[in-house]
């Protein structure tokens, strides 16, 4: 299954030439040039929980380090890539569960419904909060929250539900407040859920400029909307919101636009899914079974790389079964894209992106 | 057949042939099940063990399984399962079996003083074990394939917690004062020796968990407890080059793409 992946890695490994000592302590200036050279070098070395970072007073620690008691030490308490940002030295770990951060778009499950707000479970390790005032109440953005919307906080959204939002604020214990104040936001519907490890590691989300976007599928699936949680929690949905905009760029009224906000906010909360075609299933199956993929062969899961995998997994290849589009057979098509046709479409996708 | 008396005094070796100082093969691997945060599988000689770390994360109440620590602090709480089919004699151990929730708090007060929990309030961390094979150290390699599991979930720890045992060949009876301590005991040793099992932070002397369970000659101890720990250093070796072989694997994945 790796034997494809191996043989990429291995011009990478030639033209990288390492030093040969892996410890990076920081005594002398001239090592402290090395720590840098170590950070700008695509790979650094791995260091373990305990082992000293350095000695040096002149560092500052971050996160992923601690201090010894009567001494200058500074000791690495997790295992990773050392991180230099001018004097403060911190430790990336390889892997390690979310932190959310304001600013991060999060999909996340309603855990518990309180009579204020709900807690949300975005795999961190604590519960975030979503507050009812930072929620889009349906018939207007702009409305005053009363206590009948209190009451009603379950029709907006109950356990068990999924929604994409954004890290509002993260409180002194590191739990994350989020707030759904965008049409972008809100409950999801019409798609699928896929959970996949947080930060670092191989497979996992990254943070990057988009996160979220729309495809144009082939074979007649129609528009798909992918969004990436920081977090790890994917959504592939039928597209559906652009409609609505479509329709308002055709008629350029403002009183147009306002309907269509409300038309939009009356769908917001709904927990019916829309008709969705077989094709556009069969796309969304396709999607999920790239990130999947991705996520087995320890490749970041980012736009590019969901692209690449996606148009790489719509090519026909030799050594399967021929491509048959008559699908009411029954018979094995391109559409599994696990086992080692999996790791043959990410191959293709790597090479892609390369070039 | 009382080891004690007859071959070891004779050969200088162990019933599988190991000498005092050896330990037995170690194996471990990381990162083995993608669905949890982190998770090891461990196998120390012919003990084998799998183990998962969820968390930390809200919202587990306590109770169950030996947990430690305050609100203010993540409170780690450790399962351990035996299976049926581990052992020499097949046979279910009830869920509050005694010697389990023992090796369970064991465990949890291990990892409770090591991991930074303050990092995380009002959080659990939990340690599930599988033991699917035991001879001998079973406590040893709960400790190991939870410390490597802890570093694949990213949980920042002070250093590692490296465990092994160490036994002594006399008996109480013998008296003999220039018996030989042995290191890594396995299953048919465990039964006729005394043992206990040592656990140190890194490849430090300190002691992080000491545990005896049978009686021996108090002159014995210490001789013991300074085989066990030097098998520790060569436990923490193991275990450092199982997290750093995982590591240049991972980076090397990064630099690919």
């Amino acid at each position: 299954m790796t034997f494809s992946i191996q043989a990429l890695a291995a011009p990478s490994r030639t033209n990288e030439p390492r030093s040969t000592g892996s410890d990076i302590s920081v005594d002398s200036d001239e090592e402290l040039q090395a720590v840098s050279s170590v950070k700008r070098k695509k790979h650094a070395a791995v260091i373990t929980p305990g082992e000293l970072v350095t000695d040096d007073p002149q560092w500052m620690r971050g996160h992923g380090t601690a201090a010894t008691p009567g001494s200058t030490a500074i000791l690495a308490t997790v295992a990773g890539t050392l991180l230099r940002t001018n004097k403060l030295l911190s430790i990336q770990p390889l892997r390690a569960r979310y932190t959310p951060e304001i600013g991060d778009l999060v999909v996340g499950r309603i855990v518990s419904v309180e009579t204020k707000r709900w807690k949300v479970d975005v795999s961190a390790p604590l519960l975030a909060h979503l507050p009812l005032s930072a929620i889009n109440l349906p018939g207007g953005i702009l409305r005053k929250r009363t206590s009948t919307d209190e009451l009603a906080i379950r029709t907006f959204f109950s356990e068990g539900d999924l929604l994409v939002a954004e890290v509002q604020s993260v409180y002194q214990d590191g739990a994350a407040s989020l707030h759904t104040r965008s049409l972008r936001y809100g409950k999801l519907r019409n798609g699928v859920f896929i959970r996949v490890s947080g930060t670092g590691g191989g497979g996992s989300v990254v943070r990057a400029r988009r996160q979220v976007w729309t495809i144009n599928t082939a074979n007649g699936g129609g528009d798909v909307d992918v969004v990436l949680g920081v977090n790890g929690y994917i959504w592939i949905c039928k597209h559906s919101r652009g409609e609505l905009v479509a329709s308002s760029e055709e008629a350029k009224k403002m009183n147009e636009i306002t309907r269509m906000e409300e038309a939009v906010s009356e769908s917001m909360y709904s927990n019916r899914n829309d008709e969705i075609p077989p094709q556009t299933r069969r796309e969304i199956a396709r999607l999920t079974g790239c990130v999947k993929a991705l996520v087995e062969n320890g490749i970041r899961v980012d736009e590019e790389m969901v692209m690449a995998a996606y148009h790489a997994s719509l090519e026909p290849d030799g050594d399967d079964v021929p491509m048959t589009m008559d699908y009411d057979e029954g018979h094995e098509t391109h559409e599994y894209l696990g086992g080692s046709r999996g790791s043959r479409v990410v191959a293709a996708a790597v090479e892609a992106t390369k070039g | 057949m009382p080891l004690d008396t007859s071959t070891y005094s004779l050969a200088l070796l162990r019933l599988d042939g190991r000498r005092w100082n050896e330990l037995r093969r170690m194996h471990a691997q990381i990162s083995t099940q993608p669905t949890a945060d982190g998770s090891s599988y461990l196998e120390m000689g012919n003990t084998k063990v799998i183990c998962t770390v969820a968390g930390p994360a809200e919202g587990r109440k306590a109770g169950g399984g030996g947990g430690t620590g305050g609100d203010a602090n993540a409170m780690v709480q450790v399962e351990i399962g035996i299976a049926g089919f581990s052992g020499v004699d097949r046979k279910r151990r009830a869920r509050g079996d005694k010697r389990t929730s023992e090796m369970q708090l064991t465990v949890a007060n291990a990892f409770s003083n090591t991991l930074f929990t303050h990092l995380y309030p009002h959080s659990t961390i939990l340690i599930t074990l599988y033991v699917l094979s035991q001879d001998g150290s079973l406590l040893a390699a709960c400790l190991n394939a939870s410390t490597l599991a802890l570093i694949d979930a990213g949980v920042p720890m002070s250093d590692y917690i490296a465990a092994c045992t160490s036994g002594s060949t006399s008996s109480y009876n013998n008296n003999d004062e220039a018996a030989d301590p042995l290191l890594d005991l396995n299953g048919t040793e465990e039964q006729e020796l005394p043992f206990l099992t040592v656990g140190t932070l890194g490849a430090g002397e300190k002691v992080s968990v000491l545990v005896m369970e049978s009686r021996v000659q108090a002159m014995r101890l210490e001789g013991m407890l300074a085989v066990g720990v030097d098998g520790c250093k060569q436990v923490k070796e193991i275990l450092d080059d199982v997290v750093r072989r995982h590591g240049k694997r991972i980076l090397l994945e990064r630099v690919k793409i």
